[in-house]
């Protein structure tokens, strides 16, 4: 590498060492104290770790399942309606998320389930479809042609068609979505707020308590490394399943 | 069978829309409460009036000018660095995509813990250092991912027919990725125009924006202005994304915080 490269690439890597690693050390340090220590001994703070995963994972697994069907059939239109569905699906993500949630919020009262772990669930699903259907359909349209009349071809109904043929094949879809998915589901705060109140909290809802209403940023930021470590673990996890080049 | 799908994605769009045209509806009915007695912009004039919702859409617009124009330049280098094959370059990819990888409310407070830790106090500019550290990565994929077509012929055979290393990137391959850079720019805009979290955390009493306003809003009890003021984010956020769509053909796909 030649200087001129260095220099270029010393400045962003700079900042980033500055205001992403620099806090990621000082959020440790944090969290060595005795009110950090105290949270992470109590179980009520993994019983809500354990929840909102759980929560996220039911969430993401319902979204694949609800937009899988929706990625098939747009990858199987003309080209023309192919772009137009696609832009309609992505659309209303490019607005603000809680502009939608406080959309939801509008049909979620009549139908008597405001404030409910359900409303809670349905929500993160609505406000995440897009990044599911589109990594979705993106692999879907990959998939030969000639595979799918093969095995047809060969006796299997579709049904069995799509089980074995395309559902193997667009794994790196479905892992790209899931990934997509569940990782901002882990950190979200405002949604279960709005939607769940005071009955649903996730784990952003008690790292917002922490910091912003009780002032025991010990806590929270012990809750935050732990949150931040479980991310990257199955970050980790899936770059090394997937090859890449250049920076993306 | 495809015409089961075909309703089916009918119907899933249809949800993704309906609650919105709803919000958009109420946000014009002349009464307080869920039912509609008539056309009204009496909310919309309110929260135009209320000083505090205009000093938040004057710090979104600032937050946002201000991180894209850091972010691209600051993205747009991290692209051009990661160039060439060096030694820990995955560790450096890594570095550059991490923002984009972890929960926003995580960069958010661990940004939060260090600006305590120096004793910075909260404002604007404290929120700007943390947009343009999300957004530096979003610039940073979109320009890679511009420079990844390209081949580096012409810039080498400029540097060969005399031009300074410096002249031969301006004069050949910034306008080469000049639609890359405008499309992450856009990006980064919208993004931080649309952030909340990171806002939330990092911003402090003076600098709410928008969005800040919206939970806080939402929280101490619904009034109509939100309806307003939701709709005309709304309208903003498309505006953007049209104008980016115009502007380049950007892929729609990928963005969203």
């Amino acid at each position: 590498m030649n200087k001129r490269s260095l220099s270029l690439l010393l400045v962003p890597a700079g900042w980033l060492a500055l205001f992403l690693l620099v806090p990621t050390v000082v959020l440790a340090v944090r969290s060595l104290g005795p009110e950090a220590a105290r949270t992470l001994a109590e179980a009520t703070t993994w019983m809500l770790l354990g929840r909102s995963f759980l929560i996220a994972a039911v969430a993401t697994v319902l979204c694949l399942g609800v937009s899988y069907p929706a990625a098939l059939f747009i990858a199987g239109c003309s080209a023309r309606w192919r772009n137009l569905l696609l832009f309609l699906v992505v659309l209303p993500f490019w607005t603000n998320l809680l502009v939608r949630t406080f959309a939801l919020m509008f049909v979620l009262r009549p139908l008597g389930i405001l404030y409910t772990e359900g409303a809670v669930i349905l929500g993160l699903v609505h406000s995440f479809l897009p990044f599911m259907i589109l990594p979705l359909y993106v692999s879907i349209e990959k998939v030969p042609r000639r595979l799918l009349e093969a095995s047809q071809d060969l006796g299997a109904s579709p049904w069995r068609t799509f089980w074995k043929v395309t559902v193997p094949l667009t794994m790196p879809g479905i892992a790209a979505g899931c990934m997509l998915v569940f990782i901002p589901l882990l950190g979200i705060f405002a949604l279960p707020e709005f939607l769940g109140g005071t009955r649903v909290p996730m784990v952003g809802n008690q790292i917002n308590h922490y910091f912003m209403r009780s002032e025991n940023p010990g806590a929270g930021s012990a809750l935050t490394l732990v949150l931040m470590l479980l991310t990257a673990a199955f970050a980790g996890l899936y770059y090394r399943l997937r090859r890449t080049e250049g920076l993306v | 069978m495809r015409r089961a799908l075909g309703a089916y994605t009918g119907l899933i769009l249809a949800a993704l829309y309906a609650p919105i045209a709803v919000m958009v509806v109420y946000s014009f009915n002349a009464s307080n409460s869920f039912r509609w007695t008539g056309f009204t912009l009496e909310w919309y004039r309110r929260a135009w009036e209320n000083r505090d919702l205009r000093s938040a859409l004057a710090n979104t617009v600032v937050l946002a000018l201000v991180s894209m124009t850091l972010a691209t330049v600051l993205g747009t280098m991290a692209a051009l660095a990661a160039r060439p094959v060096f030694r820990g370059k995955k560790l450096y990819a890594a570095l550059v995509s991490l923002p984009v990888m972890v929960p926003d409310i995580v960069l958010a407070v661990a940004l939060l813990a260090l600006f305590r830790a120096l004793g910075v106090s909260l404002s604007l500019w404290t929120a700007a250092l943390a947009h343009t550290t999300f957004n530096l990565s979003y610039v940073a994929v979109t320009v890679s991912a511009r420079l990844q077509g390209m081949d580096r012929t012409a810039e080498l055979a400029a540097q060969d027919l005399g031009a300074t290393p410096w002249g031969a990137f301006w004069r050949v391959t910034f306008p080469a990725i000049l639609p890359g850079v405008l499309s992450g720019a856009l990006l980064a805009f919208t993004l931080s125009f649309d952030d909340f979290a990171v806002t939330y955390f990092t911003s402090g009493p003076g600098g709410a924006t928008l969005p800040v306003m919206v939970y806080s809003m939402v929280r101490f009890g619904v009034t109509p202005e939100i309806n307003a003021v939701s709709t005309v984010l709304l309208a903003a956020s498309l505006g953007l994304i049209v104008a980016s769509l115009r502007l380049s053909r950007v892929p729609v796909a990928g963005g969203g915080r």
